[in-house]
């Protein structure tokens, strides 16, 4: 009887505190993000810091709105991938598991998108690829796959348009044998095939850890062509931009570098003179028209980090915008529900124009691309915001 | 057998490899100028003792004493350096060196003074003539025959600066008589122009009793007798651990 | 796509990188021959060679002072190789002077990683350059750069240097020597082990030097030492084991192995050339070029 009386009274006690505990926090939890980025080696920790600073920049901006779901406020769950995918599956677990995410974004290395993915595919929390570029992180058509990063096809649609725009005729890629480097190539021998382009192209390939270019430079030189399409990634792609300067190929032939390097900081001081006149890939310029949130971001960025944000920083941005809005239209944190609105909804992005993430065909499945640019230096030593607008996406 | 102070002395010397003692508590006593022998059977620890003597091992136990001075301790190059030089059992040319640097390479051990260098190369010219290798100066060692290549050896440690002691491991071994000859006159001719003293380890009783006045008898690491070869080539427990092999 | 020009184009192209690689080789070979180990960490110092040269050039004396700068990074090298080798590699020698084989491995192995996230750490994963103000140059039909055919001329000069070190003077015999038996050496007179201190540093230097004369056509970054070490080992089974002909030769045969495969077969091959030499060599001469079928007593 005695002993009865305590249960209960422990019973009484533990529902009460339990109850008070829990109701009024139920309105007031944060909403966990995942946010999985590479912020030591062998990923590239400069690309994690870069897109965790566009994610904690949207936090100040919704919660600076009042949160979501009538003042709930949003929290990053930040967890280094190390670019590995062994990291990239346990960082997800965590943010998942432990730390209840409602949807989890910010990668940057494809094999730990793909990597998570698999796990995603499970545990039913979706995934937003924010830098990622490889087929299969859409191709597979997994509900819970998302990805807001230019994939190849339109990287390739954009610089053949380009180049018949410019009336390039001849034109020699040289690419590492990187799925990056091989599939462009294949994707723009396709493309030309498909399209029936009157484009003559010469492709050569290079180990990445080669430093030595010039054998296939010197066969670039005896085609004669009127672009050379750079498709090295770190410090091949540079090494080809002194190489070909060597051989007497740049300036007369220009060359297109294949994503937006050119705009980190210590390119002039690698190319000091080599760099003119060069064209390449970016994804923002701040000559670009932005939407009414990318346009709050980049001034919030410049007054915090005095520096003009890069694409990194943008997408880490309008992924974690894109997961508020899909909060807001659930009306819910159910995962189920936030990919539901994902699929049907339409959301805010950096760039100007609506973001949807529809049932299409391959892998332009749950994926959207924002714009491709190709920018020129003008002169050496230009900052990249001033380098000129060559092309447009769409335009 | 006169009271001249001993120029190499080891007290109490021991050596266990493992529960195995190759060495056990060995008193020797050389004489400067003295040509000492140390006969004894396969295994007797001969090796070891010279391995101690010269740093190539440390000792369990006991001491090793140059001109008074303790080695005990020392790296066998600083051994080297103060006088007490060696050959090895299997010889330790440097096989793509030519003959020339074989015998340079020892003066490497001068406290780097042009003359000693300078001398020391004539003399490495001297020692090839004197051994018929003239000829082969510049040729790699590597390309002697095996008894040329014990003259190499022997003749290298006489290029050694400071040498004053000489410790030569079974240098007669699988020699033809030629190049024993050549051996037995070189030492004997450096023995009276310098003064050397010698310690030889062989079997090669002939040679022994022209070469040595005394001779020290190792029987599994301990020194059972010492004397003259006719002295102790009438020993019965000598004889018995040699079991029949010919004293003549 | 072949024509003469671009055959000769190829021909001095793999003749100039292979007289490099040949320099990169040089060090492994050479601490080989004398310590007895493999450094797996050689490309590291290269690396530690190339920051050097970009520090100093960059900060202190400006590229026109760049071979000032390069003698200065390989001594630091070269320091940094004699600082380390007593606290990490003797060890390996357990009471006297022959080696443990597996040591060396794993030390240089641990110190390669050490090396190379230090640098990520302390400089970040971007490359830099030290710059160059030295005038292309044209070689027969091939255009050079100033910093590439310097590089070039400098690795022929070191690597004639080092030939005269090791053939004329005392050291060199002492190197020689113990090359040949570290026992024979010490019986000689020779300390050894401080021997390997100096050895284990020039060693290292001569890949810092290659790192420093390289700085300005490869760039400067945390992996750049890669390269190093997979050329300097094809190099040097090529070549042979501890020879420093066999490393020039095999290096100058890489080169244009690999030049003359890019171009006219099939340029994403361009590091597997080297591979097919190799194995040519080892097929025929399983001790390299010019090594030793048995190494002499
Ligand atoms: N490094 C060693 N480790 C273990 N045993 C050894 C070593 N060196 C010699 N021995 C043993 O010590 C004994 C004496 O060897 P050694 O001195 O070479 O004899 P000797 O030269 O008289 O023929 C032998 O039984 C030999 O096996
Ligand atoms: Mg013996």
């Amino acid at each position: 009887m005695h002993r009865i009386c305590r249960v209960a009274a422990f019973a009484a006690i533990f529902l009460l505190a339990g109850g008070f505990g829990f109701v009024p926090a139920h309105a007031q939890e944060p909403v966990t993000i995942g946010l999985v980025v590479p912020l030591s080696p062998p990923g590239d920790p400069t690309a994690g810091q870069l897109i965790r600073r566009g994610a904690e920049l949207a936090l100040d901006y919704y919660n600076g709105k009042g949160g979501v779901l009538g003042g709930r406020k949003l929290q990053l769950s930040v967890q280094d991938s190390q670019g590995r995918p062994e990291g990239g599956v346990a960082a997800y677990r965590r943010v998942v598991g432990e730390d209840k995410a409602v949807a989890v974004t910010g990668f940057f290395h494809s094999s730990v998108n793909i990597a998570a993915n698999e796990v995603a595919k499970s545990m039913g929390v979706p995934t937003i690829g924010t830098q990622t570029s490889a087929a299969d992180i859409t191709a597979k058509h997994y509900e819970v796959a998302f990805r807001t990063h230019l994939i190849d096809p339109l990287r390739v649609a954009a610089w053949l348009e380009f180049m018949q725009k410019k009336g390039f005729k001849r034109v020699s890629m040289v690419a590492e044998t990187s799925d990056y480097g091989v599939g462009l190539i294949t994707e723009t021998d396709r493309q030309i095939k498909e399209k029936k382009l009157p484009i003559e192209l010469q492709t050569l390939t290079f180990d990445r850890t080669s430093t030595d270019l010039t054998p296939q430079l010197l066969q670039v030189k005896a085609f004669k062509p009127d672009l050379l399409v750079n498709v090295g990634v770190g410090a091949p792609m540079d090494l080809m931009i002194e190489q070909a300067a060597t051989l007497a190929i740049t300036p007369a032939v220009p060359m297109l570098v294949s994503y937006d390097a050119p705009i980190r900081p210590q390119f002039w001081q690698l190319h000091p003179n080599t760099g003119d006149k060069l064209y390449f890939i970016a994804y923002y310029s701040p000559k670009q028209t932005l939407s009414e949130i990318g346009t709050w971001f980049t001034k919030a960025y410049e007054e915090k980090y005095k520096e003009s944000p890069v694409y990194s920083s943008l997408n880490g941005f309008g992924d974690v915008a894109i997961v508020a809005q899909a909060v807001e239209q659930a009306k819910s944190t159910d995962p189920k529900a936030i990919i539901q609105s994902l699929e049907n909804g339409k959301f805010a992005f950096w760039s100007s124009g609506d973001v949807t993430f529809p049932n299409a065909d391959g892998v332009f499945w749950h994926n959207f691309s924002p714009p491709v640019l190709i920018l020129q230096f003008q002169r050496p030593g230009q900052d990249w915001k001033e380098a000129e607008v060559a092309y447009e996406s769409g335009k | 057998m006169n009271g001249a102070a001993p120029i190499l002395e080891t007290r109490g010397l021991s050596k266990r490899f493992g529960g195995f003692l190759a060495n056990d508590a060995i008193d020797l006593s050389i004489s400067a100028g003295e040509i000492r022998g140390i006969i004894g059977p396969n295994g007797a620890g001969k090796s070891t003792l010279i391995n101690l003597m010269t740093g190539v091992l440390q000792p369990n136990s006991g001491d090793v004493l140059l001109a008074g001075e303790s080695l005990v301790g020392r790296k066998p190059h600083e051994i080297a350096r103060k006088g007490l030089v060696r050959s090895f059992q299997v010889s330790r040319i440097f096989g793509n060196l030519s003959l020339l640097d074989n015998l340079r390479a020892p003066l490497l051990a001068a406290v780097s003074t042009r003359d000693v260098r300078a001398e020391g190369v004539a003399k490495a010219h001297r020692l090839l003539e004197r051994l018929g290798l003239a000829r082969l100066a510049d040729a790699p060692a590597k390309t002697l025959s095996g008894g040329q290549r014990v003259l190499l050896q022997a003749a290298a440690g006489f290029m050694m600066p400071s040498l004053s002691c000489y410790l030569l491991d079974e240098p007669f071994a699988g020699v033809n008589p030629v190049i024993k000859d050549q051996l037995i006159e070189l030492i004997e001719e450096e023995s009276r122009a310098r003064g050397l003293t010698f310690v030889i380890v062989s079997h090669e009783m002939a040679v022994m009793r022209r070469l040595c006045r005394k001779v020290t008898v190792l029987i599994q690491g301990r020194i059972v007798a010492e004397g003259s070869l006719d002295e102790i080539a009438s020993r019965a427990d000598v004889i018995a651990a040699y079991l029949g092999r010919s004293f003549a | 796509m072949w024509s003469l020009e671009l055959f000769t184009q190829a021909l001095i192209a793999g003749v100039v990188i292979g007289v490099i690689y040949a320099l990169m080789a040089l060090g492994i070979t050479f601490i080989y021959s004398i310590v007895k180990m493999i450094n797996w960490s050689m490309g590291e110092f290269y690396m530690l060679g190339s920051y050097a040269q970009y520090l100093i050039v960059a900060y202190w004396l400006g590229p026109d002072l760049w071979y000032v700068a390069a003698i200065l990074s390989a001594a630091t090298v070269f320091f940094v190789g004699w600082l380390i080798e007593p606290i990490l590699i003797k060890p390996m020698f357990t009471g006297g002077i022959e080696r443990r084989d597996d040591y060396a491995t794993v030390v240089t192995i641990a110190l390669l990683l050490l090396l190379r996230n230090l640098a990520t750490a302390i400089s970040g994963p971007y490359q830099r350059t030290p710059g160059s103000n030295l005038p292309g140059v044209m070689l027969g039909p091939l255009p050079e750069s100033g910093a590439r055919f310097a590089a070039f001329l400098a690795a022929l000069a070191a690597i004639a240097l080092f030939t005269f070190l090791l053939k004329r003077t005392w050291l060199g015999l002492a190197l020689r020597a113990t090359s040949q038996s570290r026992v024979g050496a010490q019986t000689a007179g020779v300390d050894v082990l401080s021997l390997d201190k100096i050895a284990f540093g020039i060693g290292v230097g001569l890949a810092g030097l290659a790192g420093a004369l390289l700085a300005p056509v490869f760039m400067v970054y945390p992996t750049d030492g890669v390269v190093t070490t997979t050329k300097g080992f094809e190099i040097i089974v090529i070549g042979g084991l501890g020879s420093v002909p066999g490393a020039l030769i095999a290096g100058v045969a890489l080169g244009v192995a690999e030049s003359l495969g890019a171009t006219f077969i099939a340029s994403a091959y361009q590091n597997a050339y080297g591979f097919v030499l190799l194995l040519l060599v080892l097929a025929l001469r399983p001790s390299g070029l010019f090594g030793e079928r048995l190494r002499q007593a």
